[in-house]
């Protein structure tokens, strides 16, 4: 490949998740003699550029040791992420792992929507060197302790709790479902498509756990207590809430705060989320036009899951496919994550860091 | 003979495809005197034999544009001095007045033929019938002339990664900005002196293309071409991000 991709240890897929994020990138690198581009200029031109590497990363861990990553763009448009593009996508992000191939990085993850072709296993992906992950087993960890410890924070028992799953039947929904069996006094699922809800919530009920579902997100909200949001999806609307719920913004993008009924009595933080204890560098360095978190060095959990197997020597695929992920290889994952120094990242939303009393 | 012939052309078809004609061979011209420059500046007599016939290819490019043109009246405006041609023009002989082989290489095999490579293909694919074929054939000529000198920088890359990266950014921004400003959506720096009347960048619709397509395609195959040679990433996307659009 290039003249300095030798000795990856892992690579990281990735979208951006909105205009604002791609712009600050682009005019961050311009200088002053160049001018600004505005959004449109930048529109025009950003989903023609092939994927590559934007910069490299210098990973380090609570053990003392060190490695060394690339991440690589994809350039699928923020806007352009629900179901009507998924051709275009799809293509986008096999470009992308072929380009990942090429750096010869031992494990890459494949972040947020970029998962979709492994989750379905439209490519193979076992030639060459790299192997691939979803990262999305080290997510749905990052994202039900992060459940557990607001609950734990806000003196909420999940025993007693009902806890709303949105995307239950996507492969982070059913893993999130599956870890919070029989831990919470009642499940609520929702997804679009009846039949695989259906048979989701029959397995859980045969298993002891009291479960309601619906299509229609709207008849289990005011119920409550606890809402996890990881569908793919833009427009999901949430209105009467129960007062005092705890909302887990997950999915792509984290919109969730623009799209609430009531602000007052919501605590939600955007989960899924970890943060590197020993920290990273960026070669080059863009986190000051890049980096948009309340607090320093929070990764998503999907990214990490290939850091934490890069600093294990484990390249291997660890979450792949649709439905696989099980609760053991979740602590499995967190566990690792932990002797890493990588932890939840603290709880935040648009508004920043969770403050004493934190509505939203 | 079919298609292009027996079809009637609008007055705007007529014009834009006259326009796409001139710049087509405003280029070929451009890339032959490049390649006839370039050979003044090579000692080795098979390498500067082999300058004499790549310029001798362009030159039968143009050619071929020509008689077509020619054979359709298209109304057909050559200027090899214009804004744009005849800037890239004068950054390349300054290279050549240097005996810069490299930089020479890269800006007429690099740059300006990925652009003629992907408009090409392009024009080519929207105009279909005889006029589709024959830029489509040039285009897959161009595409070896690519090729062909991707291997031999790539090779100059690995020699001394840093010297060679700092020289193609160096040439990047002398260059990529006047072909980024020539295939902007408007005209930056003004009228290309090629195209009859206004830029045929606004009518490109009446042949079913527009301009923001076509210069997506071309930064797409130039990108792809640096990935090739072994540019990494990191700095290619600097290179677009800081060009003018
Ligand atoms: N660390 C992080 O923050 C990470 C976040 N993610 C994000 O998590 C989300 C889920 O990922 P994943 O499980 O892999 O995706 P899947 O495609 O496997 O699952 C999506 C789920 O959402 C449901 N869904 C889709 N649209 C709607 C809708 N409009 N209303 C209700 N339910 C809907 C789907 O079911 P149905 O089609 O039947 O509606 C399905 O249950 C994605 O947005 C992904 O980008 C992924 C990785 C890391
Ligand atoms: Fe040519
Ligand atoms: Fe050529």
């Amino acid at each position: 490949m290039d003249s300095t991709t030798s000795g990856l240890d892992f690579a990281v897929l990735g979208h951006q998740d909105s205009w604002e994020n791609i712009s600050d990138f682009i005019n961050g690198i311009r200088t002053s003699n160049e001018g600004e581009l505005t959004n449109e200029k930048i529109k025009e031109i950003f989903s023609f550029i092939p994927p590559r590497t934007l910069f490299r990363m210098k990973v380090r861990s609570n053990t003392g040791a060190e490695i060394k990553g690339t991440y690589i763009e994809t350039f699928i448009e923020p806007d352009k992420l629900d179901s009507s593009f998924l051709r275009v996508n799809i293509a986008k992000v096999r470009n992308a792992v072929s380009y990942a191939k090429k750096t010869k990085a031992k494990i890459a993850t494949l972040g947020g929507f970029t998962s979709i072709v492994l989750e379905g296993n439209l490519d193979p992906f076992s030639d060459g060197e790299t192997r691939f992950t979803t990262g999305n087993t080290l997510t749905a960890a990052f994202i039900v302790k992060g459940i557990e410890k607001a609950a734990r924070d806000r003196n909420v028992n999940l025993k007693e709790s009902s806890i709303l799953i949105v995307g239950a039947t996507g492969d982070i929904g059913i893993a999130c479902t599956n870890f919070l069996k029989n831990k919470a006094a009642k499940l609520l699922l929702s997804a679009r498509n009846y039949l695989r809800l259906e048979k989701l919530a029959v397995e859980l009920i045969n298993d002891g756990q009291q479960v309601i579902y619906s299509v229609n997100i709207q008849d289990l909200i005011p119920e409550a207590d606890i809402i996890i949001c990881v569908a793919s999806a833009t427009g999901i609307q949430l209105s009467n809430l129960k007062s005092g719920v705890i909302i887990c913004d997950a999915g792509y993008p984290k919109n969730l705060e623009t799209r609430l009924e009531q602000t007052k009595g919501v605590h939600l933080f955007h989960g899924g989320m970890g943060q590197i204890a020993g920290g990273y560098d960026l070669e080059p360095d863009y986190s000051g036009t890049f980096y948009r978190y309340a607090a320093p060095h929070i990764v998503h959990g999907c990214i990490l899951e290939a850091i934490v197997l890069a600093f294990e020597n484990r390249f291997e695929s660890y979450s792949e496919g649709k439905g696989k992920i099980t609760t053991d290889r979740m602590e499995e994952i967190y566990n690792l994550s932990i002797k890493h120094g990588i932890d939840l990242a603290p709880f935040y939303n648009a508004k920043g860091l969770w403050s004493q009393d934190q509505n939203i | 003979m079919e298609t292009m012939k027996k079809e009637f052309l609008t007055v705007e078809k007529f014009n834009v495809i006259s326009d796409v004609f001139s710049q087509a061979i405003t280029g070929e011209l451009i890339g032959m005197s490049n390649f006839a420059s370039l050979a003044e500046t090579i000692e080795d007599p098979n390498e500067k034999m082999e300058a004499v016939e790549h310029a001798n290819s362009e030159r039968m490019h143009a050619k071929a544009f020509m008689a077509y043109a020619k054979e359709r009246g298209f109304k057909i405006n050559i200027n090899l001095n214009g804004q744009y041609w005849g800037n890239v023009r004068k950054q390349f002989l300054s290279y050549a007045h240097k005996f810069d082989f490299i930089a020479c290489l890269i800006i007429q095999e690099v740059m300006l033929e990925t652009f003629a490579i992907s408009m090409y293909t392009d024009v080519g694919n929207a105009l279909g019938g005889e006029a589709g074929r024959l830029f489509l054939r040039i285009a897959e000529e161009e595409r070896e002339h690519l090729e062909h000198s991707s291997e031999f920088l790539r090779n100059e890359l690995i020699e001394d990664p840093n010297a060679f990266i700092n020289k193609f950014e160096e040439i990047h921004f002398n260059c990529m900005t006047i072909l980024s400003e020539f295939s902007a959506s408007t005209d930056i720096s003004g009228h290309c002196g090629v195209c009859s009347g206004s830029c045929m960048k606004l009518s490109l619709h009446h042949i079913g293309l527009d301009i923001v397509t076509i210069r997506g395609n071309a930064l797409a195959l130039y990108a792809q071409a640096l990935d090739e040679i072994g540019i990494p990433g990191e700095k290619s996307i600097v290179w677009i991000a800081r060009l003018p659009a």
